[in-house]
């Protein structure tokens, strides 16, 4: 296999991981929203888990889809 | 050669301190949309609520997390030099933020019943959510330049500071949501 093939390869494999950890972030959204939605209409009152399913689902955006590590990471580092 | 390193280079350099502005405008946006959120809980409590129909939030929350993975999508390929996908990927995101726009001011606005001067809890949902609604647009007209200027060509896995910020930004407006849906939608019961 020439060096071009290997490359494109490297290239195939981390788009299909970057393809796999957005849709998994995806379902865990998913799935926590339809736990959001049934606990709010089964019982309103139940604010504490609301907001920590909340802080959950906004941590996995940030870090997975915002690239939060990002910022700090050195300059000429890029993925 | 040595003069592309060096542009390239400088690039990545200018790179880090776009990062580090468009963060620090996101955090300061944050403070306003905190300031909203922090408004509801003093305002209205933990028992209180607008009178809103709950599946219409459940489904635009739906539509606007799925248009995340798809602005997440777009940028990943622009990154590894898929321009199809991540044409496709931005315009995906763009006709879903418009369902979510049609779905909050199109609908949830025209079928609540109550108007903005209806007391606290009325005022709190259409300040929130038009507020919101106000970035969502912004965000469609910065995702439709990225489209436009995506299909001339103007970007390469190399160069696309533009597309990282609007997908930044895309995110953003999202997890503005994942708090304010459960602020407005959940918590708390509608007055009788």
């Amino acid at each position: 296999m020439d060096e071009k093939a290997v490359d494109e390869k490297v290239l195939e494999e981390k788009k299909l991981e970057a393809f796999r950890i957005g849709a998994g972030v995806l379902i865990l959204l998913a799935i926590m929203t339809i736990g959001e939605f049934w606990i709010g209409a089964v019982a309103s009152a139940w604010w504490a888990p609301l907001l920590a399913i909340a802080v959950l689902k906004a941590f996995f955006v940030m870090r997975d889809y915002m690239h939060l590590s990002r910022l700090f990471a050195p300059e000429e580092a890029e993925e | 050669m040595t003069t592309v390193t060096t542009a390239l280079a400088e690039y990545r350099r200018r790179l880090a301190t776009n990062r580090l502005g468009l963060w620090l405008f996101i955090l300061s946006d944050s403070f306003v949309f905190g300031g909203l959120y922090i408004s509801r809980f003093y305002l209205l409590g933990t028992q209180g609520r607008p009178d809103v129909n709950q599946f219409v939030g459940f489904v635009v929350t739906l539509v606007l997390l799925i248009s995340s993975f798809f602005m997440n999508r777009a940028e990943t390929a622009m990154a590894h030099g898929d321009r199809k996908t991540f044409l496709r990927g931005t315009l995906t995101t763009l006709i879903l933020g418009l369902v979510f726009l049609i779905g909050v001011l199109g609908v949830e606005w025209q079928i609540a019943p109550f108007g903005p001067g209806d007391g606290t809890a009325a005022s709190l949902f259409y300040t929130m959510t038009g507020f919101h609604a106000f970035h969502v647009l912004t965000g469609l007209i910065f995702l439709a330049v990225v489209y436009r200027n995506g299909r001339k060509g103007l970007y390469s896995p190399e160069r696309h500071w533009a597309v990282e910020a609007a997908a930044v930004y895309w995110h953003f407006i999202d997890v503005v949501w994942i708090f304010y849906y459960p602020a407005l939608y959940l918590i708390g019961r509608p007055p009788i």
